[in-house]
């Protein structure tokens, strides 16, 4: 660096964060933060339609939430339910509330489909006219006879088959109630009352959120105080209780390091100064990052600020290197020290943004924007260092023995001396420690790793899944030419899943075509009732024998004669259907026509996957796509490490030739392989996640193997610096292992165990001949 | 409104009294053991029709388990009510609202769960006793308008009015209270309740 205008320089630096100041004006007055966790996952390639199918699969569940109010007795219930419903409806966090049973709706249904009750058959009843149509009768008998059988009764006068109640009866779950006009649902002694609501917007900002998970804990609370429970599960609660715990942690994280690189620089520095300048390039770092990255991406994630505080390590790194240099030298000026630091703080940089570019290059937008957020914070403190510090540093000595100088003397003279003195021992039993650790090392990749939920949430969610027979996140997506063979198809479907439930393979499913027969099927149905009942003149007895007047009995069969035209179109079914299954067609476009089978409590996902053979029939499973593209791109991630690697080395070759690169690679190698030993030995998990701390362990590794390797004189206050860079950057990084999400705990583990193996190993290389004194100048390799 | 509720004021605890006392009197008479069998005939009269359909059979009650509802004639069936299911040979069958708990607390002579789910009055009379439920939630008041209980120490008729006109009678006789079940009734409870 030949020009050196501390004065002009930090009046640039100035103009830029004025700059960054207008830009942050401008971009963070709006909602900026993201907290889904659905935003973290990359978009599947997927076939359009099955692309909209997931979509409208996902929309019914991604803004609902349930609550269950349990007690004893019913009233008790209702009683809680009541007040909760009020405390939902005050909130004004949701479009709609269900609680109460709306009564208008079952009017309509029965005023839509009534007419075509002779016609609307459920497969069960379908089955006994085919093989006993007696059986039907005998089964009407049975109810009526019944001391339960009183709806049954009541429905004799309008429909004295008691078809239509056959037809919606077998709709219903059979362990849901109606009592004062609310569903409850009965398991054991308890009695649950059951409340949805639907958020008016899926992506709450997390004020809401917050509120959300207040009100609902509020709840609980009062309800458990009368002796009640209250269950609640639903997406919007899992995202508030993710963003809950990411916000807690960049507190314990930020905070933690924060208090713990002020005591170390005190400590060291015994001075101000360098900490006020050390925070100026941190905070210049993180504020460049935010409002840079909100500028491109629009909103940044919650995770992206958990992983941006435990950057604060990083971007300190330069601010140590060069406030370290000042150390035991007599007439040191910032001048001086900049020149001869340079240009390890430009390899530094660079070899660290190249690392931050491969993980730009992986497919997740979370994983963009810590890339972005990361590289920019790293560069824009790099700047205030290269280019603020200079002029505030005029007169900065740094001539005390500071304590950690002993530590950074043991690690830099003594533990290279004992370990060349020992390296047969120790190399054998670092290659078997490595090795052993590698061959140890499982890849899991369940995209559910992603998101924490504390085992409350778990439990309740596992509970009303239990009660409700809630949807998976599996389903069909039934396909065909026209409204026919789609139903064709996916009658073909329901029948191998009948089979599929006989064996336990799992509970329950919904589709439409069980509900509304094609007209083909209407008017074979039709036909099936004419034949086996009226026309055999079982009715006539029957309702005879029941004590139906004659008025009556010509009545029916004259409603039935009318009733032989005309058709039940599924357009005018759906109509009269409720949100759920309306949700389950998917309509027709340019010649196809779709809709999607849900599932519930499955035990058997293999099983169902190989419908897939049956023609029209997709098998959706979007979890386990997105966990096996998570194992493509673990793939995918390992070659772009590898590339890194080589990139990094091709850079250090062209500047230091074959030999001084190998040493120099040699530490972030060894940094690399210790961390994913360890991973091994220690049973963490090991994901695409872990490639990607690899490339920050890599940058890292560099930067440190780059200090010492060009360190020549400098050694003593090089290994200062290192040593207190690695110390910060082990608190930040060793700090998001606290992380309740796997992912993050898991790359905190990584850059932790990379950074303390980097840090062993830098001073091993350097020296000019290990087996003598290290204490012979070297001369700084180039000048860039 | 004064009048009004000075009329209110009057009237509750004299009620409330009268409910409670009556109750506590009644419950106070029945048997109660944990198995109880007999005979039923029961009486449906349903606008529609011309004639009340009746049929005939035996019951079993277990406190833990629930009653067995067998009828005889004219259509032979069997099924098991407890607290929470209706179970029949074909399988499970959705409850109507209340039926289960009122059910089963009426064999069980267990007077006081009932209150939960309704306005009880009665009268304690030296041979027999009367109690009249109302229920108290409005989508069940929409089918049922009254069930009256009457009994000695025993539970010896059921009433049932509901809102539409129609009714049914249920009449007890024969009544005996075994220690244990016999075989072919375990049997029964096992079959019934393993239902899907």
């Amino acid at each position: 660096m030949n020009a050196y205008l501390p004065r002009l320089s930090a009046g640039i630096w100035l103009l830029g964060m004025l700059l960054l100041g207008v830009l942050g004006f401008n971009t963070l007055n709006r909602d900026w933060l993201e907290t889904g966790f659905l935003a973290l996952l990359p978009k599947i390639e997927q076939r359009p339609d099955v692309a909209e199918a997931i979509e409208r699969h996902n929309a019914l569940i991604n803004r609902k939430v349930i609550w269950l109010i349990g007690a004893s007795g019913s009233e008790r219930a209702i009683a809680n339910a009541e007040q909760l419903e009020k405390r939902v409806r005050d909130s004004g966090l949701f479009g709609s509330i269900m609680m109460k049973v709306n009564q208008e709706q079952g009017i309509d249904q029965y005023r839509r489909l009534f007419a075509h009750r002779y016609r609307l058959l459920d497969p069960e009843t379908r089955r006994l006219l085919k093989a006993q149509p007696q059986g039907l009768f005998d089964r009407n008998l049975e109810m009526l006879y019944s001391p339960a059988g009183q709806l049954q009764a009541v429905m004799l006068e309008h429909d004295p088959l008691l078809l239509f109640w056959r037809y919606m009866n077998a709709q219903k779950p059979a362990n849901l109630n109606l009592e004062q006009g609310v569903v409850t649902v009965r398991d054991g002694q308890k009695v649950w009352v059951l409340l949805q609501a639907d958020l008016d917007n899926g992506r709450l900002p997390l004020d809401k959120l917050e509120k959300l998970l207040q009100l609902s804990r509020n709840a609980a609370a009062e309800i458990q105080k009368s002796g009640g429970e209250l269950r609640v599960s639903g997406l919007p609660l899992f995202t508030a209780d993710g963003a809950e715990s990411a916000r807690q942690e960049i507190s314990t994280v930020g905070i933690g390091s924060g208090i713990g690189i002020v005591l170390l620089f005190l400590w060291t520095f015994r001075s101000i100064r360098p900490l006020l300048l050390s925070a100026a390039a941190i905070a210049s770092g993180l504020a460049a990052a935010l409002v840079v990255s909100v500028w491109m991406f629009g909103k940044i994630h919650i995770i992206t600020l958990v992983f941006g505080a435990s950057l604060i390590g990083v971007v300190d790194d330069y601010a140590q290197h060069y406030l370290c240099d000042s150390f035991g030298d007599r007439d040191w000026n910032p001048r001086k020290g900049l020149a001869a630091i340079f240009p390890a703080l430009f390899l530094g940089l660079i070899s660290n943004l190249l690392s931050y570019v491969g993980l730009g290059f992986s497919p997740f937008p979370g994983l963009q924007e810590v890339a972005l957020f990361s590289a920019v914070g790293l560069f824009a403190a790099w700047l205030t260092v290269v280019l603020l510090f200079p002029l505030l540093l005029a007169g900065f000595r740094f001539a005390h023995e500071p304590a950690l100088l002993k530590l950074a003397l043991i690690w830099e003279r003594r533990w290279p001396d004992w370990a060349f003195n020992n390296r047969r021992w120790l190399g054998a039993s670092v290659l078997i420690v490595l090795a052993g650790g590698m061959v140890q090392l499982a890849p899991r990749d369940d995209v559910r790793l992603l998101q924490s939920a504390s085992p409350a949430l778990l439990r309740d969610a596992e509970k009303i899944r239990q009660l409700l027979q809630l949807r998976d996140n599996q389903f069909f997506l039934v396909s065909g030419k026209n409204q026919q063979e789609w139903h064709v198809n996916e009658q073909r479907l329901l029948e191998k899943l009948d089979a599929l439930i006989r064996r336990d393979a799992l509970k329950s499913y919904e589709g439409l075509s069980r509900y509304w027969p094609d007209p083909e099927t209407q008017q074979s149905d039709y036909r099936l009732v004419q034949r086996t009942l009226f026309d055999s003149g079982l009715v006539k007895r029957y309702m005879a024998d029941l004590g139906f007047d004659r008025a009556a009995i010509a009545a029916e069969l004259k409603t039935f004669a009318e009733a032989e035209r005309g058709t039940l179109k599924l357009e005018d079914w759906l109509a009269a259907a409720d949100a759920g299954k309306r949700s389950l067609w998917l309509g027709c476009t340019e010649g196809r026509c779709a809709g999607i089978v849900a599932l519930s409590r499955i035990r058997d996902a293999s099983a169902l996957a190989s419908l897939e053979a049956l023609p029209g029939v997709v098998w959706v499973d979007h979890v386990e796509e997105l966990s096996s593209l998570f194992a493509r791109y673990r793939i995918r991630a390992s070659v772009l490490l590898f590339a890194a690697f080589a990139l990094v080395s091709a850079g250090l070759c062209f500047k230091f030739g074959r030999r001084g690169a190998l040493t120099v690679m040699s530490i972030p190698l060894v940094a690399s392989l210790a961390a994913l030993a360890l991973t091994g030995w220690f049973n963490q998990l090991f994901s695409l996640f872990n490639l990607f701390a690899l490339l920050l362990v890599l940058g890292i590794g560099v930067d440190y193997a780059a200090f010492f390797y060009l360190a020549g004189e400098r050694r003593t206050s090089t290994s200062l610096a290192v040593t207190l860079s690695g110390l910060t950057t082990l608190l930040s990084f060793g700090l998001l292992s606290v992380s309740s999400t796997e992912i993050v705990h898991a790359f905190g583990f990584t850059v932790g165990v990379g950074i303390m193996a980097a840090m062993l190993a830098a001073p091993l290389i350097g020296r000019e001949n290990p087996l003598q004194e290290p204490k012979a100048p070297r001369k700084i390799a180039g000048n860039i | 409104m004064k009048p009004l509720a000075i009329l209110l004021l009057l009237l509750m605890p004299w009620r409330a009294t009268l409910a409670a006392d009556t109750l506590a009197e009644i419950g106070a008479r029945l048997v109660k053991t944990e198995l109880t069998e007999g005979r039923f005939r029961q009486e449906k009269n349903i606008k529609v029709l011309k004639k009340p359909l009746i049929s005939t059979g035996t019951f079993i009650y277990h406190r833990s388990r629930g009653v067995i509802w067998q009828t005889l004639t004219p259509v032979p069936s069997m099924l098991l009510v407890n607290r929470t299911r209706l179970l029949t040979a074909q399988g499970e069958q959705a409850l109507p609202p209340a039926f289960g708990r009122v059910f089963t607390a009426m064999f069980g002579g267990d007077l006081q769960s009932m209150q939960e789910g309704f306005e009880m009055a009665g009268t304690n009379g030296k041979n027999a006793w009367q109690l009249q439920l109302k229920p108290k939630d409005p989508v069940l008041q929409k089918i049922i308008a009254e069930v009256q209980l009457t009994g000695d120490k025993e539970l010896r008729q059921i009433d049932i009015k509901e809102a539409n006109g129609n009714s049914t009678r249920i009449t007890f006789d024969h009544i005996a209270h075994p220690e244990i079940l016999t075989p072919p009734q375990e049997a029964d409870f096992e079959r019934l309740s393993s239902a899907p």
